[in-house]
């Protein structure tokens, strides 16, 4: 065998094996990484919105396909009535990358009780102040009959100075879920009655 | 024949603790010994990986064409470290995110590949992971020792368990990138010196 097949072939095969345990070893660990990645990226938005630990509503989880895809809501019971509802989207029109938030919906009272920044790439200092308390609880106690908006746009939310565009797009998802909500309740429901 | 394995099994420890003796690895060392913890996982990751490559590499030594060395090391390498970045996110994902892009630089880790080409392309397989095995070891006590000390003197706690009474004013600076150097710098020139009074000669390599 000449020197160059060898070559090729041998690291080729060393390649198709490395590929192989790599493989392997992503598809057996992804539901350990799934869990972890719940507890510890939504469950402190989780512990939130619904004002207890993340251990207890992690589980509470169901996924209702959408035309955009499938989209996961967490759920706490009050009795037999599911009272609240936190319900995850992705900002619209965001500044850098997918800005995913997560809606809090108390059907009881139809209110929102509030909107938490899951996961995102926006501007350190500007957008990046999403995570901050001062913006999100503006959420808190909006009904959810209409839509949100940021002041500039006739609405009631303060934007963060400087960062506009992930503001819209913060209030923008949340119409999303209300829209999504309010087309889907009754089938929402039936699939946390029926686990 | 025994001996040659206790030797290789304690040469990391001291004869040729990283990064002490052996000048390498420093990115890490300095980067992310914020802590004693996050030391201790960067070294037990980078143990974990110059092992398993030590043997892979050793035991394929006669297989790997010379001319294509470097490329088959790094593949092998660089599977290891993802898997080692699989396995933190599924098991310790906090210290995954606080180590963050520094898992995936082990690949580039001066130690990996220089054992790999230093020790494992003419050895043994299982002697090559002992010398891995050692060598990892030691990075990670050396990486523990340096977070310790940054820890310890720059925010007054050792494991996250405040160890020094609340009088004392922890040097802040020692936690930031420049009490890195500083910190090393010291550790470096006490072991030298100390090496120099037991009339040691400097071991390179």
């Amino acid at each position: 065998m000449s020197e160059i097949t060898r070559m090729v072939v041998v690291l080729s095969l060393i390649a198709g094996v490395c590929s192989a345990a790599l493989t392997s070893a992503n598809y057996l660990l992804e539901p350990y990484v799934n869990k972890q990645t719940d507890f510890f990226v939504r469950g402190p938005a989780l512990e939130r919105l619904f004002g207890k630990p993340a251990e207890e509503v992690l589980g509470n989880k169901v996924v209702v396909a959408d035309e955009n895809g499938e989209v996961p809501i967490f759920f706490m019971k009050d009795g037999d009535t599911v009272s609240r509802l936190a319900v995850e989207t992705i900002g619209p029109g965001s500044y850098g990358g997918n800005l995913v938030i997560m809606v809090g919906i108390d059907l009881v009272d139809a209110k929102l009780t509030g909107m938490e920044a899951v996961s995102h790439s926006e501007t350190p200092g500007l957008g990046a102040r999403i995570e901050e308390d001062a913006f999100r609880r503006q959420w808190r106690g909006l009904p959810i009959d209409q839509p949100v908006a940021i002041t500039t746009d006739g609405g009631v939310i303060d934007a963060i100075s400087g960062a506009s565009t992930t503001s819209r797009a913060a209030a923008a998802g949340t119409n999303v879920v209300l829209d999504f909500v309010r087309d889907k309740e009754d089938e929402i429901i039936k699939q946390i009655q029926a686990l | 024949m025994a001996n040659t394995y206790i030797d290789t099994l304690t040469a990391g420890l001291w004869k040729r603790i990283p990064p002490f003796r052996l000048v390498l690895g420093l990115c890490p060392a300095l980067a992310v010994t914020m802590s004693a913890e996050n030391g201790l996982g960067m070294g037990l990751a980078t143990a974990f990986v110059v092992t398993l490559s030590n043997g892979a590499i050793s035991a394929l030594r006669n297989v790997i064409p010379s001319k294509v060395r470097i490329a088959a090391y790094i593949v092998i390498i660089a599977t290891l470290v993802s898997i080692v970045e699989i396995l933190m996110k599924a098991f310790f994902f906090q210290l995954s995110q606080q180590l963050g892009i520094y898992i995936p630089l082990i690949v580039v880790n001066c130690i990996v590949l220089g054992r790999a080409e230093g020790f494992a392309a003419k050895n043994p397989p299982l002697l090559s992971m002992i010398d891995g095995f050692s060598i990892g070891i030691g990075y990670a006590l050396s990486l523990t020792l340096v977070g310790s000390l940054r820890e310890i003197f720059g925010a007054g706690t050792w494991f996250g368990i405040a160890v020094l009474p609340a009088s004392f004013e922890p040097m802040t600076f020692l936690v930031s990138a420049p009490g890195a150097f500083v910190t090393l710098g010291i550790l470096l020139a006490v072991q030298n010196l100390f090496s120099r009074w037991r009339g040691e000669k400097f071991i390179q390599g």
